[in-house]
């Protein structure tokens, strides 16, 4: 079908507009030219170039022409769609028209920032615009779909950032679930003593936003917990998550710990997760004291009763509330979310990786996360820094960069560890008396009061030598050598290669994604990046949104951040979630798939293909019919109906023929 | 000259309360907070010329390298300019704890060898202690005779010229209470001993 054969009373009017965007484009294609060229297509009133059309008064050009030349389509030449063609279709909207009569065109990825020659890039860009322009006739006039939003909100991992995110929501009278995978809540966070730069303690500002989490009436708290399953979309999230047996009943559990006291094992004697193994626990347990929730739980693997089958269960006994209960099975909860916050934080490098730091093989080697335990007040050793034979050290080397800047493992600046080194060169300092060393390639300590912090280390005496280690041995060569770590090092500021002698060496382990980030990736269906954080849909502009509506970073799973950052990105994630539920409704893009029913002959192809369920029968009509609130518009059964019957709006088969014949015609 | 010998470093070798006595005698406790940024070397106006150029030398001291710091010509090159000072960000004092270092070597009896900014410190302190005036001829002469005595022949038409202007005294100058000033520099220099 020929354009003038539908309008035969004069056809539509259409207004082409070309722009420079300063000279991302205009520096390769000939603008002039374009325009020249597109006023010479069928049915075009206006065609017009200006420097930015997005800014205000490039909108207001389009506005202008669309009343006063009566345009009723509009094909704009300028960036990505994804940028700016919502900016557009709000022009055409303010200005009377329909949005849906707009077309945009590339030509700035597509074109000008990959032609080389100028010459193709204005004649792809001619093409392109030919296209559009052919294209856009056959637009019809849609109507965004409106959907109503869950009021709730779903917030995976319990660090400080998912805390933060779950306590701003929950004030804000929404309803949140936090689904947590350890038995407590807290992450990383809750391991420390001490936090850097103002030395505040941990504990003394986490624990009562902890127990604040537990006690809010608004928030649903699932430790020991894991999200199985995500369907739905912006504002209609189903989730499916698996509530991991503990053996006991959380709800009857006061916390009293007198199973603990009561176990068959007199002694605690399995290594114990939360101490990174540094200290020893029960079958029965609690991780740390301020856990939160409060609750025990039994840990099969090492529990005698799980084990044989055959053990007095004095826990059981002892318990007065009957909390324990051994029969327990994992539970799967099904709910309904509006917007979804990921804080699933970061796991450490495995420092085994280099072995010329001989972790693993020195005991006395040391991973930063292990001397946090070791110097906090409720850790294995009360905080003192103790060797594992019992000795104080008295020379301590702390070596940065570990797994981190380095092409081996990874090319990124882990951001935290220059500064949680010198926290720790402090706080070994500060109990042991010893003389500490850092081996730095370079110091960063971008942050409020950091550099600060920096110098008061530095006027502390500690030893700050500029140069990355290249091995720690104990292999002595000197008398005073003898018994010790030896580290050698080029100490670039004095301009010399160094051995330098110490009883602990602690490794400045960088931060990692999480080992399974890319499975729970593609549960949320996000995307990662090259070093596998979970990614920001804009670095700069949309740092906490994801390329899926409705889903938002916080944390540490985004890429390295200190709790200062954590919090204030979690803040940003709560704020952007509840900005998308308070409204109530999304609208969604009209782009969905529909049935013409003269054409349907009910063969059922479409109904086993849609991914999204979106298709039913009509048994009394024999037809196939599309639930729109639920097509995502993806176009599988617009291709697989035989009789052409499943049609897709702004994909019209017009449409593409047409933008097809327009770049082929004009090559 | 002085430099660092091309060998690894053992932590025996090197004296941990360096940096404290140098800090303590030169009054600038700032000094261990250089965040060794080069600015003292690069404002330095006889660097190009110092074995270590300043900042090497901070670091050197905070790290009790205390052999090749006071063999090193640096500490005596260093004009007492104080352009180093000036500009760095720390605040360091950086040409009091040249002083420090120069005094420190003395007291030490360390110096580069047949180096004669040492001798001529020593020769202008003597003479100025003894007589209470400085004699230019007097200490030009034994200075040579100390450090360079084979370059006084090439020297001697230049010394010709200055004692016919009368700018050459062969007597030497002094002060009439010269008991007084001793006594003065005696206090100071128990004073210095004692720090
Ligand atoms: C040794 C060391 C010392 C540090 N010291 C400081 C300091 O002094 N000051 C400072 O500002 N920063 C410090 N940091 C950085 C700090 O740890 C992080 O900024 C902070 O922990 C980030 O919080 P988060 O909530 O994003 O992640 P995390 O603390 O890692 O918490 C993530 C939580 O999500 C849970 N989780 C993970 N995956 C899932 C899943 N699939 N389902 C359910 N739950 C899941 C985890 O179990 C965990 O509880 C230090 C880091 C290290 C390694
Ligand atoms: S069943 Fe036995 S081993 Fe297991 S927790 Fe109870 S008392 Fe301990
Ligand atoms: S923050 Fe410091 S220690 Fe950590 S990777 Fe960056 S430079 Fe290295
Ligand atoms: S200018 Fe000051 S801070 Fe910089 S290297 Fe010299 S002494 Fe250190
Ligand atoms: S005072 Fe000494 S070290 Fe400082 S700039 Fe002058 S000559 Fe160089």
């Amino acid at each position: 079908m020929r354009a003038h054969e539908i309008y035969p009373n004069g056809g539509p009017r259409i207004g082409v507009y070309v722009c420079h965007c300063g000279f991302n484009i205009a520096g390769k294609v000939n603008v002039r030219e374009v325009v020249e060229f597109a006023k010479t297509l069928p049915f075009v009133v206006v065609a017009r170039e200006y420097k930015f059309m997005c800014s205000d008064p490039g909108q207001e050009m389009i506005r202008e022409d669309v009343r006063e030349h009566r345009l009723d389509r509009v094909v704009v030449a300028a960036c990505s769609p994804s940028l700016h063609e919502a900016t557009f279709r709000r022009a055409l909207e303010q200005a009377g028209q329909n949005p849906f009569f707009f077309q945009m065109v590339n030509i700035r990825e597509h074109v000008s920032w990959v032609t080389e020659d100028p010459r193709e890039a204005t004649e792809k860009a001619k093409a392109l615009v030919a296209a559009a322009v052919r294209r856009v006739i056959f637009h019809e006039p849609l109507q965004r779909r409106r959907v109503p939003v869950k009021d709730r909100v779903l917030v995976v991992g319990g660090g400080i950032a998912g805390i933060h995110a779950a306590l701003t929501l929950a004030d804000a009278g929404k309803h949140v679930y936090l689904v947590e995978r350890e038995p407590t809540i807290g992450g990383h966070m809750a391991m420390f003593d001490k936090t850097f730069p103002t030395l505040d303690c941990a504990a003394c500002i986490l624990t009562p936003k902890m127990s604040q989490v537990a006690a809010h009436p608004n928030i649903t708290l699932w430790t020991y917990s894991e999200v199985i399953q995500v369907e739905g979309f912006v504002g209609n999230f189903r989730v499916r998550v698996r509530r991991k047996p503990r053996y006991v009943i959380e709800e009857l559990c006061v916390g009293c710990l007198q199973c603990i006291d009561a176990c068959v094992y007199k002694d605690a004697r399995f290594p114990d997760e939360f101490n990174l193994g540094l200290g020893k626990r029960k079958p029965i347990y609690i991780p740390f004291p301020q856990a939160t929730p409060r609750v025990v739980l039994i840990d099969p693997e090492t529990c005698i009763w799980f084990k044989t089958g055959k053990c007095k269960q004095t826990c059981l006994e002892a318990c007065e509330r009957a909390a324990i209960d051994f029969k327990q099975q994992e539970r799967i909860e099904e709910i309904e979310v509006g917007a979804i916050i990921l804080a699933t934080g970061f796991k450490t490098f495995d420092a085994r990786r280099i072995p010329e730091y001989g972790y693993g093989k020195y005991p006395n080697v040391y991973t930063a996360l292990e001397v946090e335990r070791l110097v906090n007040a409720s850790g294995p050793t009360g905080g003192e820094v103790r060797l594992r034979d019992g000795r104080i050290p008295k020379r301590v080397g702390i070596i940065h960069c570990v797994g981190s800047r380095d092409e081996r493992f990874n090319r990124y600046c882990s951001r935290v560890c220059c500064m949680y080194s010198l926290k720790l060169a402090h706080l070994i300092k500060e109990r042991t008396g010893a003389e500490v060393y850092n081996f730095y390639i370079d110091m960063r300590t971008p942050g409020k009061g950091y550099e600060e912090f920096y110098d008061r280390l530095l006027q502390e005496g500690v030893h700050f030598i500029r140069g990355r280690v290249a091995e720690v041995t104990d292999w002595a060569i000197t008398p005073d050598e003898e018994g010790k770590l030896i580290i050698r090092v080029e100490d670039t500021l004095v301009g010399a290669v160094r051995r330098i002698p110490v009883d602990m060496v602690v490794l400045a382990v960088g931060l990692e994604p999480q080992p399974d980030a890319d499975e729970v990736r593609r549960m949320f269906n996000i995307s990662c990046s090259k070093e596998g954080f979970f990614l920001e849909r804009h670095p700069k502009l949309a740092p906490v949104s994801t390329f899926t509506d409705g889903i938002f970073l916080a944390g540490a799973c985004q890429g390295p951040k200190d709790i200062p950052d954590s919090v204030a990105q979690a803040g940003a994630a709560a704020a952007e979630a509840l900005a998308l539920i308070d409204k109530g409704f999304v609208e969604l893009e009209p782009n969905t798939a529909y049935i013409v029913e003269a054409l349907c002959s009910g063969c059922k192809t479409c109904i086993g293909l849609c991914p999204y369920n979106a298709i039913s029968f009509d048994e009394a009509r024999m037809i196939a019919v599309i639930n729109e609130a639920l097509c995502k518009g993806c176009g599988t059964c617009v291709a697989a109906c035989p009789s052409g019957a499943a049609r897709q709006h702004l994909f019209e088969d017009a449409q593409i023929f047409q933008e097809i014949e327009g770049v082929l015609a004009y090559v | 000259m002085a430099s660092l010998e091309p060998r690894i470093h053992y932590e025996a070798d090197l004296d941990p309360s360096f940096a404290r006595e140098i800090i303590a005698s030169s009054g600038s406790p700032s000094l261990m907070s250089c965040i060794q940024c080069g600015t003292c070397s690069s404002a330095c106006p006889l660097s190009l010329y110092m074995d270590y150029t300043p900042r090497r030398i901070i670091a050197m001291v905070r790290e009790g390298f205390k052999k090749e710091v006071l063999r090193s010509r640096t500490i005596w090159l260093c004009a007492s300019c104080y352009a180093c000072t000036v500009e760095c960000p720390k605040q360091i004092r950086i040409t009091d704890v040249m002083y420090a270092l120069k005094r420190y070597a003395i007291r030490e009896g360390v110096h580069p060898p047949r180096f004669p900014i040492p001798v001529l410190a020593r020769l202008f302190y003597d003479t100025v202690r003894r007589r209470g005036r400085l004699t230019e001829s007097w200490v030009v002469a034994r200075l040579y005779l100390q450090t360079m005595p084979l370059r006084i022949p090439g020297m001697s038409t230049l010394g010709w010229k200055l004692l016919r202007r009368g700018r050459f005294p062969l007597l030497p100058e002094g002060i009439r209470d010269r008991r007084g000033l001793q006594r003065v520099l005696r206090v100071v220099e128990r004073r210095e001993v004692a720090r």
